[in-house]
């Protein structure tokens, strides 16, 4: 980091915290902390919902996971655009007309106050844990940066969020919002730009798209249906659709997006809004990772990305000898890439076969070294997530550099203040003055929301400390997430569509859903974005076996 | 409990919500059909 890179960082750092604070001014009711006043503009809820979905985990991650795995991810986001639909069709219009503050909370309305304290708690678990790793992922930044420990910086991040978020209510986090997703996508558009500029002279930006495609990172459609393979193009539409309904139509942290519209067309533009830009944007991120892949191809990447591990790792006696085979495995797939590309220039079939098979045999050396050289400073390691990070650092130009750090901080603070705000608009609405303490003040509620909020910003703090241990930040949140979001979505499905169907069939069948995901986590080997769909399947089949017992 | 904002209205475009959402789905279709020629032209 130079002092340009501060200079930007902390600028845009202090103009969004400055701006929460004072948006934070006008927030003196439960309503205007919670629900803004129902004043949003379409537009304004757009931004805030896809900030609050792109959280540093997107930019770290995503590219991170592009990078190892290619650009298959993106199909994850084929339902999204569905459920959309569904949403603005369905839940947006129940929901307004219902005049709630949570989706739980009329969830009491139309079943009973045992179903909605379910659904509460189990948003609770979940976000609660979510949080936590969307908290850890922007100290990964500050890990790589300043060589912190993870566990100082999760508390660096989360005392400022905490603070500006606990001032700020539902207005201010939307608005701020706002302007960190404008700097979001400014700072993405720079990351393509650069990542383009920054490929050696003698490789073109066609070359690099035939070397990335030859190393299956650009696969970002596969039409096979099989349901072990994480991603393809049905889990994609069927099981991301289902977890985009379940996220977007029972999730609170998205809901109270969209309930502080204006009108309900403002809603429904402002989730179509999502539908159309999530996917492309999605792509243009995995293909900066896929395009990251590349550019180490030719510039020798770090044995491991994490710093602080690779000094660990240099302190091993066996680490020579590693290094040593890392470098000519390097130099063997630099080699193999620079005769693909002469081989395709010249149009030379065979000497593509060649050069493609001797390309991945290095390839596959090298992925061997660094994992042998990962299990020697962590059984568990995984550098997935300090990929991107590594590379902006050390190779993006002065003030690029603190533009992206900067942009991957909006991104944290949108999410975490956003859930941070979510969980404690269900902790205050449906357990505390639902469960609690009844007939209070709007001034003693306005208090409990400023506390619960303090309150989840502690756990999310806690809680990142174990993130880790997780892998791939991006998907480590949505599986976390499929584990919940089936029975949510089965509940609120029985709600909307099933009017037979009263508060005991739907409490009977979120536990019943609940249990037959887990039992497809701990006994089969399926991908999780099928979770959603069998969640919601066995409590709306549980739900519809118990339409009698309700008077 | 909130104020209920107004009833629902004709989107800005297109005339009715059902023509917005068949625009959306449209939309998707083409996204999808894009990627996989991309996919097929580089894999």
């Amino acid at each position: 980091m130079r002092t340009l890179d501060w200079v930007v960082l902390v600028g845009s750092l202090i103009a969004i915290v400055s701006y929460g604070l004072y948006k934070s001014r006008g927030a003196a009711t439960v309503n205007n902390y919670l629900l803004a006043d129902k004043t949003m503009p379409w537009w304004a809820m757009a931004l805030s919902i896809m900030a609050t979905q792109v959280s540093a985990v997107t930019f770290i991650s995503t590219t991170g996971q592009s990078y190892v795995d290619g650009m298959r991810f993106v199909q994850f986001y084929f339902g999204l655009p569905v459920a959309m639909v569904i949403l603005s069709a369905t839940a947006v219009p129940i929901f307004h007309r219902a005049g709630v503050y949570t989706s739980y909370e009329y969830l009491e309305k139309r079943f009973d106050s045992k179903t909605r304290a379910l659904a509460s708690v189990i948003f609770l678990i979940e976000r609660g844990v979510g949080v936590g790793i969307a908290l850890y992922a922007p100290a990964i930044v500050l890990a790589v940066i300043f060589g912190w420990p993870d566990q100082v910086t999760t508390f660096i991040m989360g005392a400022l969020v905490i603070f500006y978020t606990v001032l700020g209510g539902i207005q201010a986090v939307t608005w701020t919002d706002v302007q960190q997703m404008l700097i979001i996508f400014f700072g993405m558009l720079v990351a393509v730009v650069m990542v383009i500029v920054l490929l050696p002279g003698d490789v073109s930006l066609m070359d690099a798209l035939f070397v990335a495609g030859k190393a299956s990172k650009l696969t970002a459609v596969d039409l096979k249906f099989d349901l072990n393979n994480r991603y393809n193009v049905w889990s994609g539409l069927i099981g991301g659709a289902f977890l985009a309904l379940a996220y977007f139509g029972c999730d609170q942290s998205q809901v109270q997006r969209y309930l502080t519209g204006k009108s309900i067309t403002q809603s429904k533009l402002s989730l179509l809004f999502n539908a159309v830009a999530k996917v492309p944007m999605q792509f243009f991120i995995l293909f900066v990772g896929a395009m990251v892949f590349v550019f180490f191809i030719f510039e020798r990447p770090p044995l491991l990305f994490e710093a602080p591990a690779m000094r660990k790792l240099e302190t091993v006696s066996a680490y020579p000898a590693v290094q040593s085979r890392f470098e000519r495995a390097f130099q063997s797939r630099r080699d193999a890439a620079g005769s693909l590309i002469a081989a395709h220039r010249a149009s030379d079939p065979q000497k593509e076969v060649t050069s493609i098979a001797d390309f991945r045999a290095a390839q596959k050396d090298l992925d061997s070294v660094r994992r042998e050289a990962g299990a020697m400073v962590d059984k568990d390691f995984d550098d997935t997530n300090y990929i991107f990070l590594s590379y902006v650092t050390k190779y993006l130009p002065a003030g690029i550099v603190g533009l992206v750090i900067a942009v991957i901080f909006a991104a944290a603070m949108s999410t975490i203040s956003g859930e941070i705000n979510s969980l404690a608009t269900v902790t205050v609405i449906d357990i505390y003055k639902r469960h609690l303490h009844h007939g209070g003040s709007d001034r003693h509620y306005l208090m409990a929301s400023r506390l619960a909020t303090a309150f989840w910003g502690l756990y999310a703090v806690v809680f990142a400390q174990f993130g880790r241990n997780l892998g791939s930040l991006i998907e480590a949140i949505n599986r976390l997430g499929s584990l919940f979001y089936g029975s949510l979505l089965g509940v609120f499905t029985l709600a909307f569509f099933f009017p037979r169907v009263g508060g005991t069939g739907a409490f009977i069948g979120m536990i019943a859903g609940e249990a037959a995901i887990f039992a497809a986590f701990l006994f089969t080997g399926m991908s999780f974005l099928w979770y959603n769909v069998i969640g919601c399947v066995v409590v709306v089949c549980t739900g519809l076996l118990f339409p009698r017992m309700e008077k | 409990m909130t104020p209920i904002p107004p009833d629902n209205e004709p989107p800005p475009f297109l005339g009715t919500w059902r023509r917005v959402y068949a625009a959306v789905l449209i939309y998707l279709a083409c996204v999808i059909v894009a990627f996989y020629i991309f996919t097929r032209i580089f894999a």
